[in-house]
C-alpha cells in the first residue's frame, strides 16, 4: 500500500515530461516537420483562452456571487453531515453538478475552487480528476443523436449519467487513496 | 437544466444577501451612529494642540463585548492612528495595515473599500498627562452583504478574462504537442489496441463494416485528448451507425453503447484545459485521473448492458423482431 504510493510519487514527476518529449521524439522519428506542426497547433491557443471567455466570466461571477452572499458555505455545512456518510466533501458538489452540462463551465469551476482552495489542495484535485476523468455527458448525446436526427436515445444519457456518478464517487476516493 | 442552476445561483445569492441584510440591521449589528469609548495616548513629546496629532489608541475589550453585544473577536491591545482637527469636527483616522477584529474590519471595509483605512468621528477630547477618555463613531454601515455580492461578480469577470489570457501560453503549448500527436499517426497504434477491446461490445456490427473502423477511430481520438478531431470522427461513426438503424429515430445497442464509452472517456493523455489550469499538478493528478477514468468506462459499459436488460429498452430496440444477431444492410 505504501509502497503503491510511494511508486506512484516517483512517477508522477515524469508524466508531463514524458508526454512532451514523447509527442515531438515519435513526430519528429514519423517524419512530421515537428516544428511546422506544432506552430499550427499552438496558433489555436489564442483561440481557445478567448473562446472560454464568456463561459468563464459567466459561471466565474454566478459562483463568486453565491460565495459571497454566504449562501455557499450555508449550503455546504447543511449538506456536509449528510454527505459525510458516503465520505463526499461538499466543496466538490459544484464540480460534480457542472460537469454533465459544460465543458467550459466546468473548467470555471475548477479555477474557482483553484483560487479558493489553492492548486495542491485536496478539494482541487478531487475537482481537478472529476474535470479530466468524465465528459460533458449531455452535449455529447446532444450532437451526436443531433447529427443523425436520433430522437429516442433509449439508455444513452441514464447510462451516461450512471458513469459520471460512478467516476464522481471514485474520484473522492482514489484522490484521498492515492494523494490524500 | 444549466439554465436553472446559473439563474438560481444568482437570484438565490441575492435574496440570500437580503436577508442576512435584513438581519442586520434589526439587529443593529454594526450600531449605526453610536460612539464607542476608547481611551487616547500621546507620544512623547507631542503638542495636544496640532493640526494632525499621531496617538496610540486603546479599545478596552469589555467596552468592546458591550458595545456590539459580545458578538465578533477581541481587539489588540493599542493600534496607531492619528487625530486629525477639521471643519467638521475631530477625526479618527486609525493606521491602514492595522488588523481590527470582526464587526470593525467589516466596517473598515465597507466604509473606506479603496484605502481600507479605519475612520471615525471623536467626540470631546481633553488630554491630560498626555492622555484623554473619549469616543468615536464610525460611519454608519448597512447592506454589507449586498456590497459584497455586487463586488463579487465585478470583481470575478475581470478576473475570469485575466486568468483565460494567462491560460493562452500552456493552451497553446498543449495543443501544439497534440497537433504533432495527431500528425504523426499515434492514433493509428492506439486503435490496434483498442480494436480486440472494443470487439466484443459491438456484436451487432459487421466486423469488417466502416461503421466499427469509424468506432475504434473516433475512440482512440478520444483516448490521445485530440478532442478537436476525436468529435468529427464520432459523428462519421453515428453516421454509419445510422446506416446499420432500421429506425430513422431510434437509438441502437450499438449507438448507446459508443456514446456511453464516449462520455465515460478514457484518455491517456490530460485535455488541454486541465494542464492549462492546473499546471504541474496535472503530472501529480494523472494517475488518479487514469484509474477513475478506466473504472469509469467499465461503469459505463456496465450501466448500458444492465439497463439494456430492462423490458422497456428491450421493447424500443429497433433491431427487436428479428432477434439480436439482425443486421440491415
Amino acid at each position: 500500500m505504501n509502497t503503491f504510493r510511494a511508486v506512484i510519487e516517483l512517477v508522477s514527476p515524469f508524466v508531463l515530461p514524458v508526454l512532451i518529449v514523447g509527442f515531438v521524439a515519435y513526430g519528429w522519428a514519423r517524419g512530421v516537420r515537428v516544428y511546422e506542426v506544432f506552430i499550427e497547433g499552438a496558433k489555436e491557443g489564442f483561440g481557445v483562452a478567448v473562446t472560454i471567455i464568456p463561459y468563464l466570466v459567466a459561471i466565474l461571477f454566478a459562483i463568486a456571487m453565491f460565495r459571497a452572499s454566504g449562501a455557499m458555505d450555508l449550503i455546504i455545512d447543511g449538506l456536509r453531515p449528510a454527505l459525510s456518510v458516503i465520505g463526499f466533501p461538499p466543496e466538490v458538489l459544484p464540480m460534480a453538478i457542472v460537469r454533465p452540462l459544460t465543458g467550459s463551465g466546468s473548467a470555471a469551476v475548477l479555477l474557482e475552487m483553484k483560487q479558493q482552495y489553492g492548486a495542491d489542495s485536496l478539494l482541487t484535485r478531487i475537482a481537478g480528476v472529476i474535470y479530466g476523468s468524465s465528459e460533458t455527458t449531455f452535449y455529447v448525446i446532444a450532437v451526436y443523436f443531433g447529427a443523425v436526427n436520433i430522437r429516442k436515445t433509449r439508455h444513452a444519457l441514464p447510462a451516461g449519467l450512471i458513469a459520471d456518478l460512478v467516476a464522481v464517487l471514485l474520484a473522492v476516493y482514489v484522490v484521498r487513496w492515492m494523494l490524500g | 437544466m444549466l439554465n436553472y442552476i446559473w439563474a438560481g445561483l444568482i437570484i438565490a445569492s441575492f435574496l440570500f444577501a437580503l436577508a442576512q441584510d435584513g438581519l442586520d440591521i434589526a439587529r443593529d449589528r454594526y450600531r449605526n451612529g453610536q460612539p464607542l469609548p476608547i481611551e487616547l495616548r500621546l507620544g512623547a513629546g507631542a503638542d495636544p494642540a496640532a493640526k494632525s496629532l499621531p496617538v496610540r489608541v486603546r479599545i478596552s475589550q469589555e467596552e468592546f463585548r458591550k458595545h456590539f453585544g459580545g458578538v465578533g473577536g477581541a481587539p489588540a491591545e493599542e493600534y496607531s492612528a492619528t487625530v486629525e482637527r477639521t471643519s467638521r469636527g475631530m477625526l479618527l483616522r486609525f493606521k491602514p495595515g492595522e488588523s481590527f477584529p470582526a464587526p470593525l474590519s467589516v466596517i473598515r471595509d465597507n466604509t473606506s473599500p479603496d484605502d481600507k483605512e479605519l475612520r471615525g468621528a471623536l467626540g470631546e477630547v481633553n488630554f491630560t498627562d498626555g492622555a484623554a477618555r473619549t469616543t468615536v463613531t464610525f460611519p454608519p454601515v448597512r447592506f454589507v452583504k449586498l456590497n459584497a455580492i455586487t463586488n463579487a461578480a465585478f470583481e470575478f469577470a475581470k478576473t475570469a478574462v485575466t486568468i483565460a489570457l494567462g491560460l493562452i501560453g500552456a493552451l497553446a503549448l498543449w495543443l501544439g504537442l497534440v497537433k504533432i500527436a495527431e500528425r504523426s499517426g499515434l492514433v493509428n497504434l492506439v486503435v490496434i489496441a483498442a480494436r480486440p477491446l472494443l470487439r466484443p461490445l459491438f456484436p451487432q456490427v459487421p466486423p469488417d463494416h466502416p461503421a466499427f473502423g469509424m468506432i475504434t477511430l473516433s475512440l482512440a481520438a478520444n483516448v490521445l485528448g485530440l478532442g478537436n478531431a476525436g468529435t468529427p470522427l464520432g459523428i462519421r461513426a453515428m453516421e454509419e451507425l445510422q446506416k446499420l438503424n432500421p429506425t430513422d429515430d431510434t437509438a441502437t445497442d450499438p449507438m448507446v453503447m459508443f456514446l456511453a464509452i464516449n462520455t465515460a472517456s478514457v484518455q491517456i493523455v490530460p485535455p488541454p484545459t486541465l494542464v492549462a489550469i492546473m499546471g504541474l499538478e496535472a503530472g501529480r493528478i494523472y494517475f488518479p485521473m487514469m484509474l477513475v477514468t478506466g473504472l469509469g468506462t467499465v461503469a459505463a459499459i456496465v450501466a448500458v448492458k444492465v439497463l439494456g436488460l430492462l423490458p422497456g429498452y428491450r421493447a424500443s430496440d429497433p433491431n427487436k423482431p428479428a432477434g439480436s444477431g439482425a443486421v440491415k444492410r
